[in-house]
């Protein structure tokens, strides 16, 4: 069985491979057209559903209800989108709702600039961010009417929430993981104690305490509105995985590194933030998208509590007699919405990912 | 004048329970080399790490350029930044570049601003003859060219004193001595250095002093010609035949 292996091998054309992979043997050619006839019959009948045999246009709600042989009804999306993005902020107000979702994400995108990526200029930035978003959308300021955040709803609700826990809990997070980390051992075991406590609960049922179980036990002063408790409570959790996460990046460094930081005479918080974070967050940063996507996605359990966000507005738009038969649709369009933005959050990951590397080979 | 660089009376080290150093005294003069030798665990590191407070010493005393290192932060820092320290392993921080390895500690300690820090890392970027290197990341320099730059980043705090723990240890041979003859050159301008080094071509051609320690003491010391050739302690024989034999 000697084999003389070619000075070069040559590359297999598009056709042999494709020969090679699924058409090698009489069974894997079987199973390959079995699923290729369903994977063809499916992808069919989606375009069929979707786009073929759909209606489009606002006004068509009752050529839909008459006209039903499978066919997806977009108008309800064309008639409802209003309420699936801004819920029920006023409709004259609704440019305030649209901009200020447009900022964050303009603020999201900015953060892919590397100029930006200094432990003060980021920070700068989403703070700044944030605060023209919070302003845009509460008013009462600038000759902007005001909208509090009982009329907030949709998906500027949900971008709002999800900014906020972030915005709150990544500080939170990074004060957890030092204290966790702390020389003194009652600080270290108390602070493993709180992390491990609210990673044992599930994400609603602090979510429900924060809301309705909070107020009977806070002075009336500290008891604030109800969204911005449920974004405390939301913060607190998205904190403590968010420590863990941030703790096992700072284990992976070695010693040496804080030890070169002490010995230059750099101070605790110039180690910190100048050695320790940034690389911390360099090695931990697959799993920190990951809890980003997933709070992310999670900040639709708020309707339960019964704010308005995205999702809930999703069922409320197609909740009337007019639309009520279209809420597939409905589901398609907020599913998308959320597609659009984690799938975003995990390129952008990736895009981090490979631009870092460089510097730490 | 007359105060010496770093003085040690009396000191003990534990790591727990472990007594890593015992009754170690020692003065080392301004401008004074000293080599310090010995087996792997004998408390080399442990000695020269406790100079600059990256281990915490239980009982005696130091002094570093007359300031007494105690649990005073502020002395802590006036020593730390006194003293350079270069490790076995380079520790350069890899998410920097060489350039901003040097600049890093002179800008945040407020001791330079940020175009004279870096012009001052720069010189000492020649001086260790990688100028060329300056926008690298050290994962892209081989091992010989990251010691170099430690040693670069530690002489931009303009220390007085260069701590040195096993700097050629981690490196292939073909690349010791180019960080040895830097070495050289920093002992010919006068630098007080303390170094924990095996290798004895450098200790015979520039300490003033060399130290034999083992099991946590100071066994022997004198002047490299009488260390080497003519050693008094059965320990030191023993490990110098080694050494020579290998
Ligand atoms: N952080 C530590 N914790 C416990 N023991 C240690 C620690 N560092 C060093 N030691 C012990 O102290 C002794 C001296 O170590 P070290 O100073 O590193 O020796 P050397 O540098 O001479 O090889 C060794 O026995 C070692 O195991
Ligand atoms: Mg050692």
């Amino acid at each position: 069985m000697t084999h003389v292996i070619p000075a070069s091998v040559p590359q297999p054309s598009f056709a042999e491979a494709i020969k090679g992979r699924y058409f090698s043997t009489r069974r894997d050619t079987i199973v390959s057209l079995v699923f290729a006839a369903i994977a063809i019959w499916l992808g069919w009948s989606l375009v069929n559903w979707a786009l073929v045999n759909a209606t489009f246009g606002a006004g068509q709600g009752d050529v839909c209800r008459e006209n039903m042989h499978g066919g997806a009804c977009w108008s309800v999306v064309s008639a409802r989108w209003r309420i699936v993005l801004f819920g029920l902020y006023p409709f004259e107000e609704q440019w305030r709702s649209g901009l200020a979702c447009a900022i964050m994400v303009i603020v999201a995108i900015l953060s892919c600039v590397p100029w930006f990526w200094s432990p003060r200029r980021l920070p700068v930035l989403w703070v700044a961010g944030f605060a023209a978003f919070y302003i845009l959308m509460r008013g009462g300021l600038f000759g902007l009417p005001e909208v509090t955040e009982q009329n907030w709803g949709g998906l500027a609700l949900t971008v709002f929430i999800f900014a906020a826990v972030v915005l709150l809990g990544m500080p939170l997070a990074i004060v957890f993981a030092l204290l966790r980390r702390s020389e003194l051992p009652w600080i270290a075991n108390t602070m493993a104690l709180v992390i491990d406590t609210i990673r044992s609960l599930p994400l609603l049922s602090i979510m429900f305490t924060f809301a309705i179980v909070l107020p009977f036990v806070l002075p009336g002063w500290a008891i604030g509105d109800k969204l911005y408790r449920v974004i405390a409570g939301y913060a607190l959790f998205f904190a403590c995985y968010q420590a863990e996460i941030i703790r096992g990046g700072m284990q992976a460094l070695p010693n040496g590194q804080e030890e070169a930081a002490k010995a230059l005479g750099m101070t605790y918080w110039q180690r910190i933030g100048y050695i320790i974070l940034p690389q911390a967050f360099r090695n931990a940063l697959p799993p920190t998208i990951n809890q980003i996507v997933i709070t992310f996605k999670e900040t639709s359990l708020v309707t339960i509590i019964g704010f308005f966000d995205v999702m809930a507005s999703g069922r409320a738009a197609s909740g009337t007699a007019e639309w009520n038969f279209a809420t597939i649709e409905m589901y398609v369009f907020v599913g998308l919405i959320f597609f659009v933005f984690v799938f975003s959050l995990s390129r952008y990951g990736a895009y981090l990912e490979r631009r870092l590397r460089v510097g730490t080979r | 004048m007359s105060e010496p660089a770093i003085r040690i009376s009396a000191m003990n080290k534990f790591y727990g329970t472990f007594h890593a150093l015992h009754d170690v005294d020692l003065e080392i003069a301004r401008g004074e080399k000293v080599v310090i030798c010995g087996p792997s665990g004998s408390g080399k590191s442990t000695l020269i790490r406790c100079i600059n407070r990256l281990e915490e010493h239980q009982a005696g005393e130091i002094e570093v350029n007359g300031t007494p290192l105690d649990d005073n932060l502020d002395h802590i820092d006036e020593i730390r930044r006194d003293a350079g320290m270069v490790f076995q392993n380079f520790n350069l921080f890899p998410h920097m570049t060489v350039l901003e390895n040097c600049t890093l500690a002179p800008v945040l300690s407020g001791r330079l601003n940020r175009a004279e820090a870096e012009k001052t890392a720069m010189r000492l970027l020649e001086r260790v003859k990688i100028p060329e290197q300056a926008h690298k990341y050290p994962g892209e320099l081989s091992g010989g060219q990251q010691q170099r730059v430690a040693i670069a980043r530690a002489l931009c705090m303009s220390p007085q004193i260069m701590l040195f723990d096993e700097p050629t240890s981690a490196l292939d041979p073909e690349m010791i001595s180019e960080v040895l003859d830097v070495m050289v050159g920093l002992a010919e301008e006068g630098m007080t250095m303390v170094c924990v080094t095996h290798e004895m071509g450098f200790a015979r051609r520039v300490a003033d002093r060399v130290i034999f320690m083992a099991e946590g003491r100071i066994i022997e010391q004198g002047p490299p010609d009488q260390f080497f050739d003519n050693p008094q302690n059965d320990r030191t024989k023993a490990f110098l035949s080694q050494i020579v034999g290998h």
